[in-house]
């Protein structure tokens, strides 16, 4: 906490956002976020694109893996029931975007309760297994249910239509995906602010205290499950939109793992984590290639560029595991404590 | 109705449920030692098999030393394993273990296609591949040698957990950690000792399966089946692999036999997702274990 | 229309306030090959031999002064393989370089860009796919494949087995993958016409590592020939010398990405006999008129895949239609592009390809059967060129 910050009402003390000086750093951000897309170029937006569907992702599973204590690995096939959803309502009603996108997270979310029903049974591990389950059977389902998905060929997708506007560049879909992104943000920020939210937390730290306090786990369960798939739906549409090509193989089991990675990288149980998580993991390999680019390898470099990329991959997940548990949002709480507390010096 | 077709399906399916009875063994013995379920085991396979083909083909060496090399290999590799990566993590959430797990799995396959690229690759042949016939039906011939290998390791391994000193450690470990502690048992001993001989087990498991199926960074696709049929048999049963690992090939091979090979992991899966409904201990499982 | 042209105008600021890495300035007279290109991960085999095969053409031409004078500047990417990855190259290398020709990685790939390519209108690009969905000028009017699809590829086997043995029995075994179901059903139509016998179909999982049930099928369908598609290697090898083993005489048969010399004397013992068909050459073929290949050998005197032939035939074609357009005196756009390429007629490739190649819609359909003799150790020429209509 800020030194100097009194409060005085509790709902001061609950605010999401409660000095001057955060309000001020969140307009900076809103300013930069807004002036973005006319001064970078192409490939840096397709990248802010990007990372603005991965943060949209990975804090859905982060509200199901973070706060709840369930493990996911099906991330990515709810990505794909949003992904297909929209693609089949683009194509077939030409509906507008954001509908489309609603539809996209409700029938990941509808899915997403049947495969959390064997949770009610089982926890933890047994959850994450049937999860993969759920992604291969999702998996059969797009490649073979031709007439609905296209099969293993897949579905075109046609552009979102904003207003008459097609949107079919990097530039003009960033006014789609990345105020969704933030809504959703503030949506999950919000959540733990709230009953369910708190229900979810009491849940992950202890269930059965969590039952005895009163809390029906059956229900809390179901609903993180939801949420968190209807995020992933979401995110799924946006993706659909984004790259215009949906098949079966756009979702691997991989991308499921790289959610997981991300938010166990950013730091599992807050929001700031699944941000930090999601651009962090996406950047990785780009930088990466920027970098093995500098080494003077010459054309060996980049052959070995992607099995490096993989290991590093590995080797963050198995490194912020065992030295960091708490993950990138810790590692910036310090530095951030070190200025608040500056002149002083933080202990612990 | 063909019988020799449902034979010949059912022999091809037994032989392989024999390769998944072997590494769901492999599996068994980590997570009754250490009590981490290891989504790596596919990758401890190709690992053991990559190795082998370094020694063979690489380097030259005779087959037979090869596969002694690449055993002893992974052997130590599973000890570094289990020294870098699971001992840190010792007493946290087993949720994070498995995700340390998830994270090895991709270090191993990086590994693998750094000093071997990710180009498909073949081991060198040395299994006899005369056709073994059962009257009419014909087995194919390394599915079945790689069947009797699979059973010989198991009777082997049953054995040692019986009458060896380890292997009785190992199950003490493995049925009260404290009570192990108390009466003088290393228990981070145990911890290695497991993941040494897990690891040595996944080797042989992988070389057979690579010789059959070839080698290729992605073959470590084979681990998620034998994750369900872990989870099918029981967690920290063995009995319930060597069971579980039969019927899940049987059931892979009818279903890729009349339904179509996409039907394969889509019935694998299913079969995953009834049991965890019905019964999420397993068959053989013990009952306690989903209160983790 | 007002907040269109509102749009435009944001759409310009942008560009003219371009602060991240602005597009470098370069020689106006350059003409640039972008390439997202699979220098590493699983189809890294193909992307390395495809980048040596386009370096070697651009450097070719530009030994000899480039087009009308013009450079030819081949910027390459690696993409590992991966659809995302690709995509962020061809954003990368388009955002900084004035790009005309384009070469992408993968059918996916190649879907994904297409939207871009048209809205861009600027490129035409081809790749490492033969997808027989990309082979639609309606479609796909900036891209064109560099060979046969896999659907032209099948019916080329189809000729030669029909030509071979009239009403032989065919069985197919694919993957369940889009590179490996995307000929089939086509290709059991065309045996119908040709009058052969399909009896069996069978599909394999993806990755998948014991084909035992699915080669107890095979011996059930008891075929002439066996064509395999939606494989590098594995499970080729295994399918081949189990059944060997159980007394089949089938013939079998590959499409180009099994094909490539080094693959297939992977395959050991099984590989004898192995059949499939080709678009190009291989690099050791020294029989023919083929001065092209002298020059790839002077270049590279050890064995080049068949990748590299076909990146390097496509920088030719890709130069080929660049020289054309610049001849008619029409600015290089993805319109003129495809319009000169499609003046392409009996094309002479300096033995690349073995007949001169036309190119009508996306594709050249073009080809010929090739068997692998274990003694010499290589693919011999097993037919003549065909040629689809």
């Amino acid at each position: 906490m800020r030194i100097g910050t009194a409060k005085q009402s509790y709902a001061h003390d609950e605010s999401l956002f409660d000095t001057r000086t955060q309000w001020g750093w969140l307009a900076t951000l809103g300013i930069t976020l807004l002036a973005f897309p006319f001064v970078a170029n192409d490939y840096w937006l397709y990248l802010a694109c990007l990372v603005a569907i991965n943060i949209a992702s990975a804090t859905g599973l982060n509200i199901l893996t973070g706060y709840t204590g369930l493990v996911s690995l099906g991330q990515a096939a709810f990505m794909g029931l949003g992904a297909y959803t929209v693609a089949i309502f683009e194509q077939r009603f030409g509906t507008p975007a954001v509908l489309n996108l609603l539809a996209g997270g409700g029938v990941a979310m509808l899915v997403g309760v049947v495969v959390g029903i064997p949770s009610l049974r089982v926890k933890g591990l047994y959850l994450a297994i049937s999860t993969i389950a759920a992604s291969f059977i999702l998996h059969f389902v797009f490649a073979n249910w031709t007439s609905l998905t296209g099969g293993t060929g897949g579905m075109t997708v046609p552009p979102a239509n904003f207003f008459g506007i097609p949107l079919d560049t990097s530039f003009r879909l960033y006014w789609l995906v990345v105020p969704v992104a933030l809504t959703m943000l503030v949506c999950a920020a919000n959540l733990f602010r709230t009953r369910i939210g708190r229900a979810f937390i009491a849940i992950r730290d202890r269930d059965i205290s969590a039952e005895v306090l009163g809390i029906p786990l059956l229900r809390y369960k179901l609903t993180s499950f939801a949420l968190s798939s209807f995020y992933a739906g979401v995110a799924g549409g946006l993706w659909a939109y984004f790259f215009r090509v949906v098949t079966p193989e756009s979702f691997p089991l991989m991308m499921s793992i790289f959610f997981l990675a991300a938010v166990i990288v950013g730091g599992m149980g807050t929001i700031l984590g699944g941000i930090l998580g999601a651009i962090f993991m996406t950047m990785v390999p780009e930088v990466l290639k920027l970098i093995v680019g500098w080494l003077p390898l010459g054309s060996e470099g980049a052959v070995i560029l992607s099995p490096v990329r993989t290991i590093v991959f590995g080797l963050l997940i198995v490194g912020f595991l065992i030295f960091e548990p708490l993950g990138l949002q810790e590692l910036w709480r310090r530095v951030r404590r070190f200025f608040h507390l500056w002149p002083f010096r933080a202990q612990g | 109705m063909d019988w020799l077709y449902l034979l010949e399906i059912s022999l091809a399916g037994i032989g392989s449920g024999g390769l998944y009875a072997l590494t769901g063994l492999s599996f068994v013995m980590i997570y009754k030692a250490t009590k981490v379920v290891n989504l790596a085991i596919g990758e401890m396979l190709m690992l053991g098999a990559y190795l082998m083909f370094g020694m063979a083909s690489n380097l030259g060496w005779p087959v037979w030393m090869a596969i002694v090399a690449a055993i002893i290999g992974s052997g130590l590799g599973g000890a570094i394993v289990e020294r870098l990566a699971i001992r840190p993590m010792l007493g946290e959430s087993p949720i994070s273990v498995f995700m340390v797990t998830v994270g090895l799995s991709s270090v191993m396959i990086g590994l693998v296609e750094l000093i071997w690229t990710a180009d498909q690759q073949r081991l060198p042949e040395f299994m006899p591949s005369d056709p073994v016939m059962l009257g009419e039906a014909f087995i194919p011939p390394k599915l079945f040698y790689g069947f009797l290998v699979a059973a010989a390791l198991i009777l082997i391994a049953l054995a040692v957990f019986r009458f060896w000193r380890g292997g009785v450690a190992l199950r003490a470990t493995a049925s009260d950690q404290a009570a192990a502690y108390s009466v003088g048992i290393n228990v981070p001993r145990v911890f290695s000792l497991a993941w040494i001989a897990a690891a040595m087990i996944a080797a042989i498991a992988g070389i057979v399966v690579g010789s059959i199926g070839g080698l290729s960074s992605s073959m470590g696709v084979f681990g998620l089946s034998v994750l369900v049929v872990v989870i099918v048999g029981g967690l920290d049963s063995v009995l319930g692999a060597l069971v579980a690992g039969l019927g899940i090939g049987l059931l892979e091979a009818l279903a890729g036999g009349y339904l179509g090979g996409e039907y394969k992991l889509l019935a694998t899966f299913s079969t995953l997702i009834l049991v965890l409904m019905v019964r999420p201990y397993g068959l053989f499982g013990t009952h306690e274990i989903e209160r983790l | 229309m007002k907040q269109k042209s509102i749009v435009k105008w944001l759409g310009s600021l942008a560009a003219a306030a371009s602060l991240f890495a602005a597009p470098v300035a370069q020689a106006e007279e350059d003409i640039v090959i972008g390439g997202s290109i699979p220098m590493t991960g699983v189809f890294a085999f193909a992307g390395i031999g495809i980048h040596a095969g386009i370096t070697d053409y651009v450097k070719m031409i530009n030994d000899t002064g480039g087009i009308k004078g013009r450079k030819i500047k081949y910027v390459p990417e690696d993409t590992a393989y991966k659809v995302d990855a690709s995509v962020a190259a061809f954003k990368k290398i388009t955002g900084q370089n004035k790009v005309n020709l384009y070469y992408g990685d993968s059918t996916a790939f190649a879907k994904t860009i297409n939207p871009e390519l048209e809205r861009m209108g600027s490129i035409i690009m081809a790749g490492a796919s033969f997808a027989t969905e990309i082979n639609d000028p309606k479609k796909y009017p900036n891209q064109f494949l560099v060979g046969p699809d896999y659907t032209e590829m099948i019916g080329i086997l189809m000729r030669h087995i029909a030509k071979e043995k009239p009403g032989a029995k065919v069985a197919f075994v694919y993957s369940d993958t889009e590179f490996g179901r995307d000929p089939i059903d086509e290709g059991e139509a065309l045996a119908k016409r040709l009058g052969l016998n399909v009896t069996g179909k069978i599909m394999t999982p993806p990755g998948s590592v014991d084909v035992s049930t699915e080669i107890v099928k095979l011996r059930r369908a008891a075929p002439d020939y066996t064509i395999f598609h939606g494989y590098i290697l594995a499970p080729i090898p295994e399918f081949i010398s189990q059944a060997r083993k159980m007394g089949m005489t089938s013939q079998f048969m590959g499409t180009f990405w099994s094909m490539d010399n080094s693959m297939v004397m992977k395959m050991g013992e099984a590989a004898e006999g192995f059949m499939g068909v080709m678009p190009f050459r291989y690099y050791y073929e020294s029989d023919a008129k083929a001065p092209m290949l002298e020059k790839i050998r002077k270049m590279r005197p050890e064995y080049q895949s068949n990748a590299y032939m076909q990146g390097f035939l496509t920088a030719m074609l890709f130069t080929e239609a660049a020289k054309r357009t610049l001849d008619a005196g029409k600015t290089l756009d993805g319109k003129n592009l495809k319009a000169s390429l499609n003046t392409i007629k009996n094309f002479d490739t300096g033995g690349v390809v073995g007949v001169p190649i036309t190119i009508r819609g996306n594709s050249i359909p073009v080809g010929r059967i090739y068997r692998f003799d274990s003694k010499q150790q290589k693919m011999l020429p097993a037919s003549d060129w065909i040629h689809l209509d």
